[in-house]
């Protein structure tokens, strides 16, 4: 006991290690596209692993990262920002006084970020969880998009729909990738605990979860709360590397695209989740060849055709679904891979 | 000494001709997305101006890349990373919108890489930024221009319609409302509404009750042309006036006879094209699409081209982005596509802005007003 | 607000809400049948309205045979996404099958996109189309008053067929349980086959009409549409198509009247149609006039 580690810790502890020299080594070495990229992959993982943890792991289908990423990015944006810079940019309507006065550094502001959204998790948990099934779905989703009207229609507090730019540069790799790795390791020992197997229990039937004593609407409401935190995280940390941001970035097609990303990794896994990041946020960028004219084996010159690379993707999303519909991972973690298979489970 | 410096020339000639080397120019616009009507339209422009003048004048070639950013800010930082950093480009074309290009140019300007905004009319966009340009004019202006015609003509109280998803619409709303305010006007109506709306009836009516001299409708054609049905449909006739949004044939298809006599401001007028530069280019584009008529947008992709062009032409070395940035901001009286163009330290693009009107399905020039 | 322009925004309402209405009912009824929220719907819609523009602006045919097309392909297009799309994940997590729908709806966007142009395009009107009637200060376009009248009547044919013929049997009994029917010797597939065919057909007329009240089409259109028509389906009770037109309706008068009486929220239009169903699923979680499919699944 104590200061004895056991070898799956050992393991653990290598790919911490490994993920930190990535991430130095990346910051450090490697060209700007490529750290942009990894930056955007690293905050769609928090968002990623965290959206999985209430639609994956607990089975409640929720549609509504895009709501909590755009009140991340919003309370960090207003945080970050110093009351001149705001002074100067609200050009629709005068800021509030109370908005100019918000003023953290960017570990308070992705804090606040977070709790914010947390808090209002909190608060909508109570209607949203009276309702089961597709209508939670179609909530939430509408919760979102009613997120995305407010910030429009309020340019006292978020300059409408000019958005709030200058939002100074905080983050890189370290904060990115940082959070991203904490993210990761918080949730896989969510998922680990009591808590954990109670979410699976509800996700596997809802009804003999009841009747086991689990509180459900206790556990889905952690639930949604702790996704709900991250994401407000995730949404701080993009706002801190966009510097720009603008109510039309968070439509609901951001919502969908981290809903393709971890039915794609597979649902419930959070390795699942993060491969499927990678995937989706990489190959969007490498398949921009195909907007661009090709030379099909030297006999046909096809023109440029810009928004092919859209149209290839949504047919390969067809695809994995019709012929890998547990998608990569299925409901498996890394871990698994590496036990011996102990039957069906 | 004599000697040396025809040495260093000829060699400087000799090595030009003999290897003449690609340059790259970025383009960034939303080919796909809910954007990509006017992403499209304004890269027709980039697109001919770069074959139209392909290589600079110590012959190296200038080559374009597009990249799409979906009309999304996420995509929108991303591509520019790339242009600058996987590309090597020496300056970048976009990206519509006020809001967008506002992240081309946070991630541009950290790089020293100049950008050229063909439509994004927002008057704060360029300030404090040094690598920040355009060669459209500022709302404020378009605004002002708008306001003193309408008071010239004797109406003095106007309905506001503009849409509060488009930063376009509202600092253009914004600017008119200040002009014609100042010069004695008074607003008795103002109402939003948001793009991709269809049904303005309601809105229609309201303004109908408010009973305005004049309608001021800052918005892009699909939105402009559905109010102007509808108001026709309802019996609400009076004035309406637009910004350079829906200066195009589309603006007609859709509007049909309800359009009738509406007015708006344009960056260059196409029946009368304002310089040579604008003929020939005229003439390119039908001869490439075959089409009869060329939105503004074109012409002002057109020109953010030629404008990076020209400055690079004026430079020693066509590939120091710094210099290009300040022959971009040295742009005097250069005939562009869509006009007569000055560019001032700040970015910003002096032109003229002209007046016209719809009738029988044509778009008329009425006046130009100068800055 | 005189009594006339009340009344004129009860007519604008009842046409807008007609049109939410017709695409509703596919939402509903693939739903009803499937379990699936058929994101795909609003750009079946889409393809509709272009369809119309093709046959009219294209291949140069009068209205009504321009409609026909539009409703011919589009059934025909909703059968084939069933067969391709769908039908092979009959027996898959149902998410499987919503990620498929997305993946449909973003194929149908964005290859209309590269291969059509983004450009908005004019739909050619027919000029006794957008003739204008004046009923005693009423004024209304003669399209605007057609939306309702057909709507009523595809909805009693709907109606007729789901409540009076064998098929409707079949699809009521499919929506309770599918290995029931299977057991009876229905095929399921074939029903549900009809029911995605009968709903694009809908969204298709729902399309056309979309396309001569606001006349352009453009590939984004169905997006938004689509949504509220979902939401629609969901207030009026999802599963039943008298609800779906019911809530089609209320959506559809909110957005008119609430913008009529309060112009103020004019920026909030497109937020009703959520606020209104988060509230009515608040207070009656199934809907107005739905039944409770987690129940009935014993």
């Amino acid at each position: 006991m104590g200061f004895i580690i056991k070898k799956d810790q050992w393991i653990n502890l290598a790919i911490v290690a490994a993920t930190l020299w990535f991430i130095w080594f990346a910051q450090t070495h490697l060209d700007e596209y490529t750290v942009r990229i990894l930056n955007n992959i690293a905050i769609f993982i928090i968002l990623a692993v965290s959206y999985n943890l209430i639609n994956g792991v607990t089975g409640q289908f929720s549609l509504e990262p895009n709501g909590f990423v755009a009140i991340g990015a919003y309370v960090a944006a207003l945080l970050l920002l110093d009351a001149d810079a705001k002074e100067y940019q609200y050009d629709i309507e005068s800021p509030y006084p109370w908005v100019l006065a918000l003023q953290a550094n960017f570990v308070w502001a992705l804090f606040f970020a977070g709790t914010f959204s947390a808090l209002l998790a909190l608060a909508l948990s109570f209607p949203v969880f009276r309702v089961r099934g597709d209508y939670l779905a179609i909530v939430t989703l509408g919760f979102g998009f009613i997120i995305r009207i407010l910030a429009i229609n309020n340019p006292e507090i978020t300059n409408g729909s000019l958005g709030l730019n200058d939002i100074p540069e905080f983050s890189n790799l370290y904060w990115t990738g940082g959070v991203a790795l904490l993210a990761v390791i918080a949730i896989l020992n969510i998922v680990d605990s009591k808590f954990g197997r109670a979410m699976k229990a509800i996700r596997d039937d809802e009804d003999a979860a009841i009747a086991m004593g689990v509180n459900t609407f206790k556990i889905k409401t952690m639930a949604f709360c702790t996704s709900a935190f991250l994401e407000g995280v995730g949404g701080g940390l993009l706002a801190a590397l966009l510097t720009s941001i603008s109510p039309d970035l968070f439509t609901f097609f951001l919502t969908f695209q981290l809903l393709i990303i971890i039915v794609l990794g597979g649902l419930g896994s959070t390795t699942g989740a993060i491969i499927g990041t990678v995937l989706v946020m990489g190959g969007s960028e490498w398949m921009r060849f195909l907007d661009e004219p090709m030379n099909i084996f030297g006999i046909v010159e096809t023109p440029a055709m810009p928004g092919m690379r859209m149209v290839v993707f949504s047919i390969i999303l067809i695809f994995v679904m019709l012929f890998a519909r547990e998608g990569i991972m299925g409901k498996r973690e890394l871990k698994d891979l590496f036990k011996k298979k102990r039957g069906e489970s | 000494m004599k000697k040396l410096a025809t040495l260093a020339t000829a060699a400087a000639l000799l090595a030009s001709f003999s290897v003449a080397k690609e340059i790259k120019i970025g383009a960034v616009m939303p080919m796909s997305g809910p954007l990509a009507a006017y992403g499209q339209v304004t890269y027709e422009g980039i697109e001919l101006a770069n074959e139209l003048q392909p290589t600079l004048k110590n012959g190296d070639t200038v080559k374009l890349v597009l990249v799409d950013n979906k009309g999304d800010k996420v995509e929108t930082s991303t591509a520019t990373t790339r242009l600058i950093s996987a590309d090597g480009v020496v300056g970048i074309l976009g990206a519509l919108t006020s809001s967008n290009t506002a992240a081309v140019i946070a991630v541009a300007e950290k790089k020293k890489i100049p950008v050229i905004a063909s439509v994004a009319t927002n008057d704060k966009l360029t300030a404090k930024r040094e690598f920040a340009n355009r060669v459209c004019f500022m709302d404020s202006f378009q605004g002002e221009v708008i306001a003193n015609y309408a008071i010239s003509q004797g109406y003095k109280t106007a309905a506001v319609i503009s849409d509060q998803a488009q930063v376009y619409s509202l600092g253009l709303a914004k600017a008119f409302e200040k002009a014609f305010t100042k010069a004695g006007g008074k607003i008795t109506k103002e109402v939003k509404v948001t793009s991709g709306d269809k049904d303005f009836k309601a809105v229609v009516a309201q303004v109908k009750s408010a009973n305005p001299d004049f309608m001021f409708l800052p918005l892009y054609h699909p939105e402009a042309s559905l109010i102007a049905r509808q108001s026709k449909d309802i019996g609400l006739n009076k004035p309406m006036f637009s910004g350079d949004g829906v200066a195009n044939q589309t603006m007609i298809d859709l509007g049909g006879d309800a359009i009738e006599g509406y007015m708006f401001t344009d960056f260059f007028d196409y029946s009368a094209p304002p310089t040579q530069a604008s003929k020939d280019f005229i003439a390119a584009y039908e001869k490439k699409t075959g089409k009869k008529e060329m939105n503004s947008f074109t012409a002002l992709g057109a020109d953010t081209y030629n404008v990076m062009l020209a400055a690079m032409n004026k430079c020693a070395d066509p590939t120091d982005s710094v210099c290009i940035n300040k022959e971009i901001k040295n742009t005097k009286n250069f005939e562009g596509v869509s006009g007569v163009l000055n560019i001032d330290e700040s970015g910003n693009a002096s032109r003229s802005a002209v007046i016209k009107e719809f009738k029988n399905g044509k778009m008329v020039y009425k006046t130009t007003v100068n800055p | 607000m005189d009594f006339l322009t009340f009344m004129q925004q009860m007519v604008n309402g009842f046409s807008l809400g007609s049109m939410y209405a017709l695409i509703a009912i596919g939402y509903t009824m693939v739903y009803g049948v499937l379990r699936l929220i058929n994101f795909a719907h609003g750009d079946i819609m889409m393809v509709g309205a272009f369809l119309g523009y093709f046959g009219i602006a294209v291949l140069d045919l009068p209205f009504a045979a321009a409609a026909l097309l539009a409703v011919v392909g589009s059934a025909t297009l909703g059968m084939l996404t069933d067969k391709i799309a769908y039908k092979p994940l009959r027996n898959a997590p149902k998410i499987s099958l919503l990620i498929t729908a997305i993946g449909i709806s973003f194929f149908l966007e964005n290859a209309f996109n590269v291969f059509f142009g983004g450009v908005p395009r004019a739909f050619p009107v027919p000029d006794y189309m957008s003739h204008i009637l004046n009923l005693g200060g009423l004024v209304f376009s003669v399209s605007s008053l057609l939306v309702p009248i057909v709507t009523l009547i595809l909805l009693g044919g709907i109606l007729w067929v789901l409540f009076k013929t064998k098929y409707g049997m079949a699809i009521r009994a499919l929506a309770f349980d599918v290995n029931t029917v299977n057991l009876m010797g229905i095929d399921a597939n074939r029903i549900i086959m009809i029911v995605f065919g009968m709903g694009s057909a809908l969204a298709a007329v729902g399309g056309v009409f979309w396309a001569l009240n606001y006349p352009t089409v453009e590939p984004m259109m169905g997006v938004l549409i689509g949504l509220k028509a979902f939401a629609a389906a969901v207030v009026g009770g999802i599963g039943s198509v008298t609800g779906a037109v019911l809530g089609g309706f209320i959506i559809g008068f909110t957005e008119v009247v609430v913008i009529a009486f309060m112009p103020e929220l004019g920026g909030y239009k497109d937020a009703f149609a959520f606020v209104f169903l988060i509230l009515v699923l608040l207070f009656k979680p199934t809907g107005i006039l739905g039944y409770d499919f987690e129940k009935s699944r014993f």
